[in-house]
């Protein structure tokens, strides 16, 4: 069973709340808690410094998430309120610009559940037992664990720029569909090359937690893109 | 020499469902030796896995198109900067 730990808003009343609530919400978690360790001057200093070192890149991962710059901007926000409030529990295990992406994702995939859940309850992304599209099989595996039937061949990877970006942008799409959680640890693994041990420490995962939840992600993904390039399937082994 | 034999023999006698698994973890961590072997083996074999992995390749260089892309992407905007700033201090302030 997978763990999530979340550090957003507790389940209830931010569930309910509609995108369009994001850019004038100010009940942040952080706003109303105690900053307890390292002096306050410490703690700004601080802060500033990763706005300044590590600002670019947050926004980035945000909006590449997001898409939107209100959302991006109070992600981003949310991020460095609730560094402060850890600063000083930063014990070193990933670098520091890991910690806040980490933090980043936490927020990033709250940002989601409550999107999703206030647009459509029942939206819940790609199952992560993600099936084969190929109209002759239900399911990648026969009951006995064997391929139902062989993948077809993807375009090629040598492809144009137009193309390229073509289908990274279909992957984009794809990551976005996948549940929150599973495309916060895509993006910073599989895009961003984070490496696993640093991704487990930042998103406060085991090892085991990260292989289970990029392995489904990966299928999905997989399964996805196979839809997206409209891949006809030979038949089955 | 044992423990290679015994991961090798392991992996080549599951079942495909359990190797995509391997496949995916390979990507996280290093296999064993004997296993990544096994892998290595199956995959002359057996053309839904050889499949399943050329499609992991492909989803890993859609994945730095991806990153180059985003890295592309305009920084943090001056004026969100400047209220990030602002909120720092107010929320240094109130403690």
């Amino acid at each position: 069973m997978e763990h999530t730990r979340s550090s957003g808003a507790p389940v209830g009343v931010a569930d309910m709340m509609t995108e369009s609530d994001f850019p004038s919400r100010t009940t942040l978690d952080a706003e109303t808690a105690v900053l307890s360790e390292g002096s306050t001057d410490t703690r700004e200093v601080a802060a500033r410094r990763w706005v300044t070192e590590h600002g670019d890149m947050l926004w980035r991962f945000a909006m590449a998430r997001t898409r939107s710059s209100e959302a991006a901007e109070e992600i981003v926000q949310e991020t460095v309120l609730a560094a402060m409030q850890s600063y000083g529990r930063f014990t070193g295990g990933s670098s520091e610009r890991t910690w806040l992406m980490g933090i980043a994702a936490h927020k990033i995939a709250d940002h989601f559940r409550r999107v999703r859940r206030a647009k459509s309850p029942g939206m819940a992304g790609i199952s992560p037992d993600a099936t084969c599209v190929c109209s002759t099989c239900r399911g990648m595996f026969t009951g006995d664990g064997m391929w139902a039937c062989t993948a077809g061949k993807w375009p090629d990877l040598k492809l144009s720029e137009a193309e390229k970006k073509e289908q990274a942008d279909m992957l984009r799409a794809c990551i976005d569909a996948l549940p929150p959680g599973q495309s916060e640890a895509v993006w910073m693994r599989d895009i961003l090359g984070i490496p696993a041990a640093e991704v487990c420490k930042a998103m406060g995962l085991t090892d085991t937690n990260l292989w289970t939840r990029m392995h489904r992600a990966r299928v999905a993904l997989r399964s996805c893109l196979e839809t997206k390039f409209g891949v006809r399937k030979g038949k089955g082994q | 020499m044992t423990g290679f034999v015994r991961d090798m023999a392991r992996v080549l006698t599951m079942r495909c469902r359990e190797h995509v698994v391997l496949f995916s973890r390979q990507l996280d961590t290093p296999l064993s030796r004997g296993e990544a072997f096994g892998l290595r083996v199956h995959v002359l074999y057996c053309g839904g896995c050889r499949r399943f992995r050329e499609h992991l390749v492909h989803l890993a260089s859609l994945g730095r198109e991806l990153a180059a892309q985003s890295g592309r992407e305009p920084g943090l905007p001056a004026d969100v900067r400047t209220r990030i700033y602002a909120r720092v201090a107010t929320a240094t302030k109130k403690n």
